[in-house]
């Protein structure tokens, strides 16, 4: 007898007890939907991620000091001595897989035009950052080599800092007033940044960019920056850059607690783990339905085979085997649970897309997602028709066929 | 020990059912023979055993004690699966309720032994068509059990008994849930089948039915009481003779 024979017989099964198999399958497919849907939701929030963290910029390095461990609030020397301008240069020295290297000090402003005004982050940083974090200005142009080394008073504004100042003028050589601290700056806006919007944490519109040794000299009055963002000449070879920073660094400074030193591909895992954690949690989640679905199957076999009780007797007394009934009944309920699958899988699908629509995150699903999904479906069929299959199995055959 | 051409003989056997701490004799020491090609019937009131001895001829269940010889082979001691594979192979029964499968057409009935013997779908439909064009129902091979007529399914149910050329067709009141008239038809079908060389073996409580077999084997609170066989004088009549048990 083979897997065709038994499939017929499960099949003819279904079709004589359409409604009771319509609800059995029901919760399969609301089980397996949930999970795909879930599944393929994290997925899509980790690919989001990944995007925007693709977005900050390619092979894409942060120097910054670590543990700051100064007196009286201040920070302490060889720190400050660590982290200067001239360091940068130091740093993109150290090998030719480090493309640039960007000095960037970062402090709260706020951005004053006419009536307005508007509480900004200002970075202090070089012309290569535009590169280094893949953001160019839309109007007017970027801070070049000149301004930094003249220390101008020049500005680069977020397209959100443009708007909520200059609303519809072109802001591009207006000159605005910059408070740092308890300093008043007037600076001449000479370019207005592309539109980048939220990425991660932070919001790249709301920043205004300046010539770091401007924001050092005229606003902070200081020497040292808050760190290095450091381009690497390519993806492959970022790894290796890190490494190098860390050995110089240590040099630098003796302990390695002192700074940090983050690449892309850290923050990725971080992330990743992170966001895979979830998509676990939100499948394990929906795994619960698919449990309780496979209770439902559990449920309708047993009654099934009470209500077959005399058919069982009856293929027992033609010449069924143990075997032969404990499959036939395996096998309708791993079908019913595959079935069920297979269909929850295509709402699953459905809702899943519709759901990333919805949240404009892009849609993911992965294929072992789906042959897990499938795979884990026939075995719930498989599990929960055990205990039924043998109860069919062990009828004695006089007492089922007794059976009325 | 040799059975000859016996198809079926029972060694002094015993079923004890225990019920808690009663034990009740279904079944005492029971020795008989069936030859091939016999037409036999077991009759007995309800309660006397005659269940319980169809079951164990039909390799349902198992005797307590005592030995069971199917074409010479001793099956009082094979495990479920090869009792099974004798039911397949050498059991044809005929229930009082038909015991078709409902869901199935009267084909796929029939088939069903073949299915369980491993028969190739071709050979087994072939064999199915021929065992019910047989029985007369050649006409009726699609239709579901619930759309023919009782006499219909019980023809069947002699179809699916045969189909597999077994030993012996255990026919277990074969004509209780049918009209007289049907149940005439229905034994006039068991003697062409003897006619043709099939042992048949009736278990029933009416003497009409039992009295189409050659031989009456009478049970009664688990032992055989009498036995009788027919002797046809040379005007034809029919008599019945009591043997030695």
């Amino acid at each position: 007898m083979n897997l065709l024979e038994f499939l017929k017989i499960a099949l003819g099964s279904f079709s004589t007890n359409k409604l009771r198999s319509t609800l059995s399958l029901l919760g399969i497919i609301i089980g397996v939907a949930s999970v795909i849907t879930m599944v393929s939701i994290g997925t899509g929030a980790q690919v989001q991620v990944t995007n925007q963290i693709g977005a900050m910029g390619s092979n894409l390095i942060t120097v910054s000091p670590g543990f700051i461990r100064g007196g009286g609030g201040r920070i302490s020397q060889d720190i400050a001595d660590v982290f200067t301008l001239e360091m940068a240069k130091a740093i993109e020295n150290l090998s030719p897989n480090i493309k640039h290297v960007v000095p960037t000090s970062t402090t709260m402003g706020l951005a004053v035009y006419g009536g307005n005004n508007v509480r900004v982050q200002i970075s202090g940083v070089t012309p290569a950052y535009q590169e280094v974090i893949n953001h160019y200005p839309l109007i007017g142009r970027y801070i070049r080599e000149e301004d930094v080394s003249n220390s101008e008073k020049v500005a680069v504004l977020g397209s959100e800092v443009a708007l909520d100042l200059f609303g519809s003028e072109n802001p591009v050589g207006k000159t605005m007033r910059l408070v740092i601290g308890g300093r008043t700056l007037s600076v001449k806006v000479v370019g207005v940044m592309e539109p980048k919007g939220q990425v991660l944490m932070a919001n790249y519109d709301n920043r205004i960019y300046v010539p770091v040794t401007m924001l050092l000299n005229r606003g902070l009055n200081s020497r040292y920056v808050d760190g290095y963002s450091i381009m690497a000449a390519s993806r492959d070879v970022a790894k290796a850059v890190v490494e190098e920073v860390q050995a110089f660094m240590t040099r630098m400074l003796g302990d390695p607690d002192r700074f940090r030193v983050m690449s892309q591909d850290t923050i990725l895992e971080a992330v990743s783990q992170a966001t895979s954690t979830m998509t676990l949690m939100l499948g394990a989640i929906a795994s619960i339905s698919l449990l309780v679905g496979g209770i439902g199957i559990m449920n309708i076999m047993l009654v099934t085979v009470s209500e077959r009780t005399r058919e069982i007797g009856i293929r027992k007394a033609v010449g069924a085997k143990r075997q032969h009934i404990l499959i036939q009944f395996l096998l309708e309920s791993m079908l019913l649970a595959v079935i069920g699958g297979i269909l929850g899988l295509g709402l699953g699908w459905g809702g899943g897309y519709w759901i990333s629509k919805a949240l404009s995150w892009p849609f993911s699903i992965s294929v072992p997602a789906v042959i897990i999904a499938i795979g884990f479906s026939a075995g719930v069929g498989l599990f929960f028709g055990i205990y039924p299959a043998l109860q069919a199995a062990s009828l004695d055959p006089v007492v089922a066929l007794r059976y009325e | 020990m040799s059975t000859g051409d016996k198809v079926f003989v029972a060694d002094r056997i015993s079923k004890v059912y225990t019920m808690g701490d009663v034990k009740v004799h279904a079944l005492r020491d029971i020795s008989f023979s069936i030859e091939s090609g016999e037409y036999a019937a077991i009759m007995g009131p309800s309660g006397s055993g005659k269940s319980t001895l169809m079951h164990i001829m039909g390799c349902l269940d198992r005797p307590t004690s005592g030995s069971l010889y199917l074409r010479g082979k001793d099956v009082s001691s094979l495990t479920d699966g090869e009792l099974a594979e004798i039911r397949n192979a050498e059991i044809g029964f005929v229930f009082q309720n038909f015991n078709l499968l409902p869901n199935i057409s009267i084909l796929e009935n029939v088939e069903l032994p073949m299915v369980y013997a491993g028969v190739p779908p071709k050979e087994r439909r072939e064999r199915a068509v021929r065992a019910l064009e047989m029985v007369g129902l050649g006409s009726r091979l699609h239709h579901k059990p619930s759309e023919v007529s009782g006499g219909q399914r019980q023809r069947a149910s002699i179809a699916r008994a045969v189909v597999n050329r077994p030993a012996i067709v255990l026919a277990d009141e074969p004509t209780g849930n049918l009209d007289s008239a049907t149940g005439a038809e229905i034994m006039e079908l068991f003697d062409e089948l003897n006619a043709k060389g099939n042992t048949i073996i009736l278990v029933t409580h009416e003497r009409e039915v039992a009295e189409h077999a050659s031989r009456i084997i009478h049970i009664l609170d688990g032992e055989i009481a009498r036995m009788e066989i027919r002797k046809t004088n040379g005007r034809g009549t029919t008599q019945w003779e009591a043997v030695e048990v």
